[in-house]
């Protein structure tokens, strides 16, 4: 089917495209213009034509999620769904997170916590997420195996062939570390760690196990580069843990999640536990300029009740003190572990109210949008359907006075949030949240509308009430085909699971096999995430390495 | 594939038919058991949810004594291998635990991991059967039930009792721990324990790093809580009769429903061997059952339809209590027997022709 979507102000930052024009679209791809008479004209006039947006980190699946709804199961609330849209209005489930990412014009999203010691679920999980695709992020850092290899000095290619067998058994589509060596420490009896302290038994520093994740993942041309989760998240002088660990990477290519929880520095450097912090956001972007290699998403916060997800044991059993409601989980498992405490980020609190300023500033601060992803960091910093919200303070400043004067003084005293003049521009919002996104999971077939491009487009109505206008896309198509109109579902498909196509060497496989049976009592076979346990025949599509 | 209905043999479109109106008709039916491959319990949700019926695995009493205190309180666990491989304290509580192989795999081994890793484990129990098949140190619980000897301990690791009593030295050798954990069954120690022994987890956790492993059911009910909780935001058990998910564990207890004459039509699903519930003979209900089990015969059920069973005639995702998680495992030979996720697939196609409402 010849599809034109016809008159719409077009947004595609990869083109140099902000014009009014049309975009052609036949079997699910982006096409040039056509002489042919299209079978189907969408009328765009007024509207907005962007490419479908695209998510890298928000926690929609996996084993702290599914804890996340059994700890807090009123955090969402739950209507009746359409006949056909199984349990699209089941607050918090897998179809509710589908149906309003689609809604909002997004048809890509991106869970960054895959453990592979449960990679089924969390991919059974994924596959439950209709009009998406997805894509998982393996976790590695903790893990005794590869500490082992470490702490043996077994050199380059071991860690590579071990990295690259983890992400094709677990079928990731990239790397991530989480406070790497923090899971490990903490079960040993740490309660702090920085980037050069030693992680008991091993011998090791997260600046080992992080290098050595970064040579394997280049080594291998994963296209995402490392996705990194620092020391010490959310402590008044994370701008320094933040700052050591891009000066680590020494150059290779690195990406840093929810950076707002390390913009803050310590207001008294001599104790900073207890003199509260500052923005940070001026320093971490002076040094995201001066680091070409390296991106980040934001992790902004958003006003109220939440829930926090992370497989940062470290952190969240210290953040067990502050869980509001004062209930909270966590889990030593095997290699990583993790813990989710609910949350409260207080409406007009002073300290939520610098954090959300401070994920604000780096957004308005940055030179380059398309290396600043939008994230809350879902759920920790608020829920993604802030998205809107955050846009729209984004692009007007009218709209961020408006906010600012609710808050309390220590929003200007302590961030220049209030001075910034900057208003994004549609084509920014554009990198924020579609190219910059697409570039940075390597996925080049999507967050543009130039041709060859999957046919995944978001049509709003131009409105200077940027919150309504992308809370609800007037039409939304994913491969060609329309799932969204006037901010419902009216298709209810499922989209595909990204999948590295990366191969493993037979002699880690080998080698894992023993060592899995030798700790599990199970070998590969209990790790596996074989298509036949998926009820879609088709649920997984290749990812290519990088040449 | 074999199928019954009202007693007499029938093939699988009948039977499906049969199934479908027996469901469509229903004003409240029950899906119980759900002790099957997450396929087919994934069906089931979908059914349930097409024709606004409840849902209540047979995982029984533990499930819901930890579910509500997780909801409640929260939890602090970890895995079976990361106690075989960290523990340098273990702490068995009650009975149960005793039942399978781990207490005396614990017991046979070392610490291989962690700051403990080469050290011998100290093995304790409490409240346990203390008939010396495995090494380990035995407290008694005297005529506390479980519950409140966990409390009495709890006392005494919070410094509010002290002495030289069995629970004081008790404590003080969890106190001691490196990467200690307590191995138990929230069914046995029921809501109250396991609510107190939550606490008694996060009181250690101020000191040192303890943790616990509760024991699995056998039916899958760790599987279906991990599925309805993707699938509809909400543990088990789920009710749908108001067109949106309910999580209520009172409400629809199957068995409390049942006997308050509130349905009138039930599935059982049990492609995995499960104990049948005694309303099954004289409540209409369809039986969806492994092919080869005690229940693949006519008398079960007014509709009883057989399937595959996974692991053996079919593939398929199910709980793996050795590892903690969902696994898959495939069929043992040539799968050949129609799926209990598929019968359930038909019967939901049934009913959308019959063009049931609900």
């Amino acid at each position: 089917m010849l599809i034109r979507i016809q008159g719409g102000r077009v947004v595609d930052p990869t083109d140099g495209r902000d014009a009014v024009g049309d975009v052609w679209i036949e079997n699910g791809r982006i096409v040039a213009p056509s002489e042919r008479t299209p079978d189907r004209t969408v009328d765009a006039t007024g509207c907005v034509v962007m490419a479908g947006g695209v998510e890298v980190h928000s926690h929609i699946a996996g084993g702290n999620v599914v804890m996340s709804r059994l700890l807090l199961p009123d955090l969402y609330v739950s209507e009746s769904a359409p006949n056909g849209h199984p349990f699209a209005h089941a607050g918090g489930s897998g179809s509710w997170v589908g149906a309003n990412y689609a809604k909002m014009g997004y048809t890509t999203a991106v869970e960054p916590a895959l453990p592979p010691s449960n990679a089924l679920a969390t991919h059974l999980e994924l596959a439950d997420i209709p009009l998406l695709d997805r894509g998982a992020l393996a976790v590695l850092g903790n893990d005794d195996h590869l500490l082992q290899i470490l702490r043996d000095g077994e050199g380059k290619n071991a860690v590579r062939d071990l990295v690259a067998h983890t992400l094709s058994h677990a079928r990731g589509l990239g790397v991530k570390c989480i406070n790497a060596g923090g899971a490990s420490a903490f079960k040993d009896g740490v309660l702090k760690l920085s980037l050069d302290d030693e992680i008991p038994v091993y011998g090791l520093s997260t600046r080992k196990i992080m290098t050595a994740l970064l040579d394997a993942v280049e080594e291998i041309g994963v296209p995402h580069p490392l996705h990194v989760h620092c020391n010490n998240l959310g402590l008044p002088g994370a701008d320094d843990s933040f700052v050591a660990t891009l000066d680590a990477a020494e150059g290779r290519r690195i990406h840093f999640a929810h950076a707002q929880f390390y913009a803050y520095g310590a207001v008294d450097k001599e104790n900073p536990l207890t003199g509260g912090f500052r923005s940070a956001a001026e320093r971490i972007t002076e040094a995201m300029e001066a680091h070409p290699n390296a991106t980040f998403d934001v992790g902004q916060v958003v006003f109220g009740q939440t829930v926090t997800i992370s497989l940062d044991i470290l952190r969240q059993f210290a953040g067990r003190k502050g869980a509001n409601p004062k209930k909270w989980v966590l889990t030593a498992g095997d290699a990583e572990g993790g813990g989710v405490v609910p949350f409260l980020y207080k409406p007009r609190g002073g300290v939520s109210s610098l954090q959300w300023a401070i994920g604000l500033e780096l957004m308005l601060l940055s030179k380059d949008p398309e290396r600043t992803i939008l994230t809350t960091d879902h759920p920790n910093g608020g829920v993604f359907t802030e998205y809107p919200r955050i846009i729209h303070l984004l692009m007007s400043r009218e709209e961020r006075e408006k906010e600012i004067a609710t808050l309390p003084a220590v929003v200007g005293e302590r961030s220049s949030l209030p001075t910034i003049e900057r208003e994004y521009s549609l084509s920014e919002i554009a990198q924020l949240t579609r190219s910059g996104p697409a570039k940075l999971l390597g996925l080049t077939d999507r967050g543009h509308l130039r041709v060859g491009a999957k046919a995944d487009v978001a049509v709003y109505r131009d409105s200077p009430d940027r919150t309504a206008m992308f809370s609800r896309a007037k039409l939304v198509l994913k491969d060609g085909e329309t799932i969204v109109e006037d901010g419902e579902i009216t298709t209810w498909r499922f989209g595909r699971t990204l999948e590295l196509d990366v191969e493993a060497d037979a002699a880690i496989v080998r080698r894992s096999e023993a060592y899995l049976q030798d700790r599990f009592g199970q070998g590969l076979d209990s790790f596996a995430v074989p298509d036949a346990a998926f009820p879609e025949t088709e649920n997984f599509e290749d990812v290519a390495c990088r040449a | 594939m074999a199928a019954w209905v009202k007693g007499n043999a029938a093939d699988k479109d009948a039977a499906v038919d049969a199934a479908a109106t027996l469901l469509a008709t229903a004003h409240t039916p029950v899906f119980a058991g759900l002790s099957a491959e997450l396929a087919a319990i994934r069906a089931a949700y979908r059914l349930a949810d097409r024709i606004g019926a409840s849902l209540d695995p047979v995982a029984g009493d533990g499930l819901y004594a930890e579910l509500g205190t997780i909801a409640t309180g929260g939890a602090l666990t970890t895995t079976a291998p990361e106690t075989l491989g960290r523990a340098d304290t273990v702490l068995v509580i009650g009975n149960r635990p005793w039942d399978g192989d781990l207490v005396a795999e614990i017991a046979k081994s070392k610490p291989v991991r962690g700051r403990a890793a080469g050290e011998e484990r100290s093995v304790l129990s409490l409240g346990g059967p203390a008939n010396g098949a495995s090494r380990h140190v035995a407290y008694g619980v005297g005529n506390a039930s479980l519950d409140v000897a966990i409390g009495h301990l709890r006392a005494f690791v919070r410094g509010n009792l002290a002495g030289e009593d069995a629970f004081g030295d008790l404590a003080k050798r969890l106190a001691a721990a490196k990467f200690g954990v307590v191995l138990f069954d929230a069914g046995e120690i029921g809501d109250a324990g396991t609510e107190m022994l939550l606490g008694l987890l996060k009181d250690l956790a101020e000191t040192t790093r303890f943790f616990a492993l509760p024991l699995a059911d056998p039916f899958q009910g760790r599987a279906v809580t991990q599925l309805s909780a993707w699938t509809t935001g909400q543990a088990p058990r789920v009710g749908f009769g108001r067109h949106l998910p309910e999580h209520d564990p009172w409400c629809f207890d199957s068995d409390r429903q049942v006997a308050a004459g509130e349905v009138d039509a039930a599935l059982w699903l049990s492609s995995l061997p499960s104990p049948r519930p005694n309303w099954l003979g004289s409540l209409p209900t369809v039986a969806i059952v492994g092919e080869g089990s005690a229940d693949a015969r006519p008398e079960t059920a007014e509709i009883v339809i057989t399937v595959g069973v996974p692991g053996s005639s079919i593939g398929g995702s199910v709980w793996n209590e050795r590892r903690g998680v969902i696994g898959y495992v495939p069929a043992s030979g040539q799968a050949t027997a129609d799926t209990a996720a598929d019968v359930i697939a038909d019967i939901a196609k049934k009913i959308e022709q019959k063009g049931a409402s609900c």
